[in-house]
């Protein structure tokens, strides 16, 4: 017995003189769903970060992105979060409302490296809660219109004048498809989740709506314009089902004449596309109407109950300052004005800076999740038929109703 | 302390430390879990006190907005449909084939040995797999059938709201299949020959031995196998997760998928909390007829 509270003693004199010797360092726990593998983003700038300030230390964890807010939630309710995480943007209002990440004003205010006024009011909102800011973008993203240039010269029409219109996307998806070669004229993701939601939120946008407003007349006539695609097979009826990256897919692989996507897509077209690439803003209404695109991406946050604010804040401004690069390394487009030296895919670039211009926030809302499937249902029925598009949305109305007027 | 010792390691002490490390055991992992969820379903939960059990009372208050909520009773009829046309077909095939696997034939035992690859295959695996296989555009299932001239447009098996939930009913009948034949072959293993062969003697054809012999000297273990199936196939998660997501428009959607929707996509953990009650509620009468049947057996 005596031997065992010994060697009990021994051990925890060992698990104090390590404490100790790392006492003058600081080690901040990271998570991240960047993988460690090329070109996991968080990795890249940690190890960076620590070659200027090598008393910093990081234990980064990778998490998926599907188990990401259950794993998160739970680590705040046990008191165990990281310092630093990485947050999807229509994340960052469920946490920050709740108190679980450190609002960094007072450390803005002395900041030699951030400008907040400088950042694309789209993500700036996504990180602002009650007038105080509880994150910094890392990078965003948004949506556009992929098309095949060849198919297009094939069907004769114009490659330099892609459908800037609901009409002229409709006709130019007729044109294109072609059920006795497998070609649909359009591939895009009208998914049960989060995805379907944010496909179709800049539609509703353009048109005057927005996430609280859901069935407005443009709203309807949107869906209905989906509703016809799918009906008369312009797009795949498997639209429903498909996440965003495997309807991409189709379009790499010469199933889809047209696709709705985002920048991340980039590295994998240029290895799977055969053909000649055009993107374009997604198209709108009729001429002269708002633009909308969607905001992707996320933030780089803080949380309260971090024991190192000071380094942690310094960690994410060196992330910040790296706005310059996330085109070229990651395929993020940056979340403030910066100078993109020799960027690559040039023309894309220019599309998609241009359309985070139009990029508005998925809500803000700390009920998101809520808010998103309550627009995802909707699209469904609409699509499904169970329901018309006007019906679908006013049912999405009233749940929203109850959720953001509560 | 040395007495203490010696009972530890042989004794009624020992005995009764086993009895108690399994009691544990179940309190830690079973019964700890099961209270918590009851309790939650009675609560207002968000993901913030998921770890205190202090908590606001609300009653009955999650299961009212349940019954009410338009997707309740649509997702329980799939939810029966599912489970009760899984089944009657993985009950029905697998003991088809347990019976001709019964038969002595060349490489009989080898090949019912294979058939328990879709038992070893995860269930998510399976449902990559069948994902390849019901795909609309380029799938294995409309290839085959059209260059069999059997149908002209190619058929929607996933995202078709009609048909989305046969689609999965068809991949886990599948995949129950070979538990189902295995279990039924150990109870045709468990009937005396003699007896089959005292009874063609006294004339009884083919059809009169299974129905007059065969399927009673079954019924426990047909019990068993029923009431496990039940129990599976209400545990069946990763084939929804995999193939349609409960979707498209939750035409395939059942509880225990809804019931993890509610939770962790939503973050609704009270009213998941409920969903799983109701199932648990479901399934213990199902494990009550489970024990009656091979109780039912050990008397015989």
């Amino acid at each position: 017995m005596s031997k065992t509270a010994m060697l009990l003693a021994g051990a925890i004199g060992l698990l104090g003189s390590t404490v100790l010797a790392s006492a003058e360092d600081v080690t901040l726990d990271v998570w991240t769903i960047d993988r460690e593998s090329d070109p996991g983003y968080m990795y890249v700038m940690a190890q960076e970060f620590q070659k200027l300030h090598p008393e910093i230390k990081f234990n980064i964890k990778h998490v998926e992105f599907a188990d990401w807010a259950n794993d998160i939630t739970r680590a705040v309710a046990t008191g165990t979060a990281p310092d630093v995480a990485y947050v999807d943007n229509p994340n960052t209002p469920f946490l920050s409302s709740k108190g679980a990440l450190l609002d960094i004003s007072p450390y803005l205010k002395d900041s030699k490296i951030v400008d907040t006024t400088k950042i694309f009011p789209g993500p700036l909102s996504t990180v602002t809660w009650d007038g105080k800011i509880y994150g910094l973008p890392r990078g965003s993203n948004t949506i556009a219109l992929y098309y095949n240039k060849d198919m297009f010269k094939a069907a004769g029409l114009d490659p330099d004048k892609p459908p800037q219109t609901w009409d002229q996307l409709y006709d130019t998806a007729k044109k294109l498809t072609d059920p006795a070669k497998n070609v649909y004229g359009l591939a895009f993701s009208a998914n049960a989740n989060e995805e379907g939601t944010f496909q179709f939120l800049p539609w509703i946008q353009s048109t005057g709506g927005n996430f609280d407003k859901v069935n407005g007349e443009g709203a309807v006539q949107a869906l209905e314009l989906w509703q016809k695609i799918i009906d008369e097979k312009l797009a795949s009826p498997d639209t429903l089902i498909r996440g965003q990256y495997d309807s991409f897919a189709t379009f790499n692989a010469g199933n889809a004449a047209m696709a709705i996507s985002g920048p991340w897509e980039l590295p994998r077209m240029s290895k799977d596309a055969k053909f000649d690439v055009g993107v374009t803003l997604l198209p709108i209404q009729k001429e002269g109407d708002a633009r909308a695109s969607a905001l992707g991406e996320g933030n780089n946050v803080i949380f309260a109950k971090s024991k190192h604010p000071k380094e942690a804040f310094m960690y994410l401004e060196y992330m910040y300052s790296q706005m310059p690069r996330v085109w070229n390394e990651f395929g993020f487009v940056p979340s403030y004005p910066v100078e993109v030296k020799d960027p690559k895919w040039p023309s894309e670039y220019a599309v998609f800076i241009e359309s985070m211009k139009y990029a508005r926030a998925r809500g803000p809302s700390p009920d998101w999740a809520k808010i998103s499937k309550a627009i995802s249902t909707a699209i469904q029925q609409a699509l499904t038929h169970q329901a018309d598009a006007q019906t679908a949305l006013n049912t999405a109305q009233t749940t929203i109703d109850g959720i953001v007027k509560k | 302390m040395s007495a203490l010792f010696r009972t530890l390691r042989d004794g009624h002490g020992f005995d009764a430390t086993l009895a108690l490390l399994a009691l544990a055991y179940l309190l830690v992992f079973s019964a700890f879990p099961l209270i918590y969820n009851i309790l939650m379903s009675f609560q207002e939960v968000d993901m913030f006190s998921l770890a205190s059990l202090v908590r606001p009372f609300v009653g009955l208050a999650n299961y009212k907005s349940l019954f009410a909520s338009p997707d309740f009773w649509p997702v329980i009829w799939n939810t029966v449909v599912f489970v009760g046309l899984c089944i009657i077909f993985q009950l029905g095939i697998g003991f088809g084939l347990a019976l001709f696997f019964q038969q002595d034939f060349p490489g009989g035992s080898f090949l019912r040995g294979l058939f328990l690859a879709a038992w070893i295959m995860p269930a998510l695996v399976a449902g990559a797999v069948w994902k390849w296989i019901f795909a609309g555009d380029f799938g294995v299932l409309n290839y085959l059938l059209q260059s069999a001239g059997l149908i002209n447009d190619k058929v929607f098996w996933l995202s078709n709201p009609q048909i989305s939930l046969y689609s999965v009913v068809i991949a886990n009948i599948w995949l129950g299949i070979p538990f189902n034949m295995i279990l039924l072959s150990v109870g045709l293993v468990g009937i005396p020959k003699d007896m089959y062969e005292a009874a063609a003697l006294d004339g009884a054809n083919a059809w009169q031995r299974f129905w007059h012999m065969t399927l009673p000297m079954m019924r426990s273990t047909i019990g068993a196998v029923v009431s496990l199936g039940i129990i599976f196939t209400l545990q069946q998660f990763d084939l929804f997760a995999s193939l349609t997501q409960g979707g498209p428009a939750n035409a395939s959607n059942v509880a225990q998928y809804w019931s993890w929707q509610l939770s962790f996509q939503i973050y609704d953990i009270a009213s998941g909390s409920a969903v799983s009650c109701l199932m648990l509620g479901f399934v213990i009468v199902v494990a009550v007829i489970y024990v009656r049947s091979t109780r039912h057996e050990h008397r015989a």
